[in-house]
């Protein structure tokens, strides 16, 4: 655990509504230290994709520490990779392949816990085997 | 040396998800492994998921366990917010 920059996290969604809803509730359990970028929807507001969007959010998050970015499913997947294939970033980044809400939120407590891309990324991966019942 | 610690502790709320993300987070300020077990189900108390995947609900005992160089202290934090953090919904 340090006082450095947090690994910042990027949830991709075809809805701005599910991207900003799944934030809220990561911030909320993770504590409030870690910033949360919301891309969802298109460019127009509608139900889709935008890689405008999504590198503003990589954007938004990069503190120093690396991003981590969460799909929810489809071509949201294809915007992450066309976005990171054309554009270097400064920071490292990193897509998780994990579910959408419970990955949001274990890569959220994992990065306030001042965890590294790798183990944000690994908590994020982790959630796929979480049972809810 | 390291060691092991371990106490138990009854809910005075559930263990819904924000208090989850705060046990979590400083559960993972220890080196230690840390365990929580709420009837028959055991989770590691580093992983958010795991701690709302228990269902640990209101007049539950949980015991916390912890093993390594910091045990006991983790094992005091980890009782410390079970007792203030679960009244709290959500």
């Amino acid at each position: 655990m340090s006082d450095e920059a947090r690994v910042g996290i990027v949830l991709v969604s075809h809805s701005a509504a599910l991207a900003e809803g799944a934030a809220d509730v990561a911030g909320q359990i993770g504590g409030g230290s870690v910033t949360i970028a919301a891309a969802g929807g298109t460019d127009d507001g509608g139900i889709g994709t935008s890689i405008a969007r999504v590198r503003r959010a990589v954007q938004c998050a990069a503190a120093g520490a690396g991003v981590v970015i969460l799909p929810d499913l489809g071509s949201s997947v294809l915007t992450v990779r066309a976005l990171l294939a054309e554009e270097d970033f400064a920071d490292p980044v990193a897509l998780a392949d994990a579910p959408f809400v419970e990955g949001a939120v274990a890569a959220t407590v994992a990065a306030a816990a001042g965890g590294d891309v790798k183990a944000v990324l690994q908590a994020a991966e982790e959630a796929r085997h979480a049972r809810k019942l | 040396m390291p060691g092991s610690c371990e106490a138990a502790i009854t809910l005075t709320g559930d263990l819904h998800a924000r208090p989850a993300g705060s046990l979590a987070l400083l559960a993972a300020k220890f080196r230690s492994v840390v365990e929580l077990t709420a009837g028959a189900n055991t989770a590691d108390a580093k992983s958010v998921l795991a701690v709302m995947g228990l269902g640990a609900t209101r007049g539950q005992q949980i015991t916390v366990r912890a093993a390594g160089p910091d045990a006991a202290e983790a094992v005091t934090a980890l009782i410390g917010i079970l007792a203030e953090a679960t009244p709290v919904g959500g």
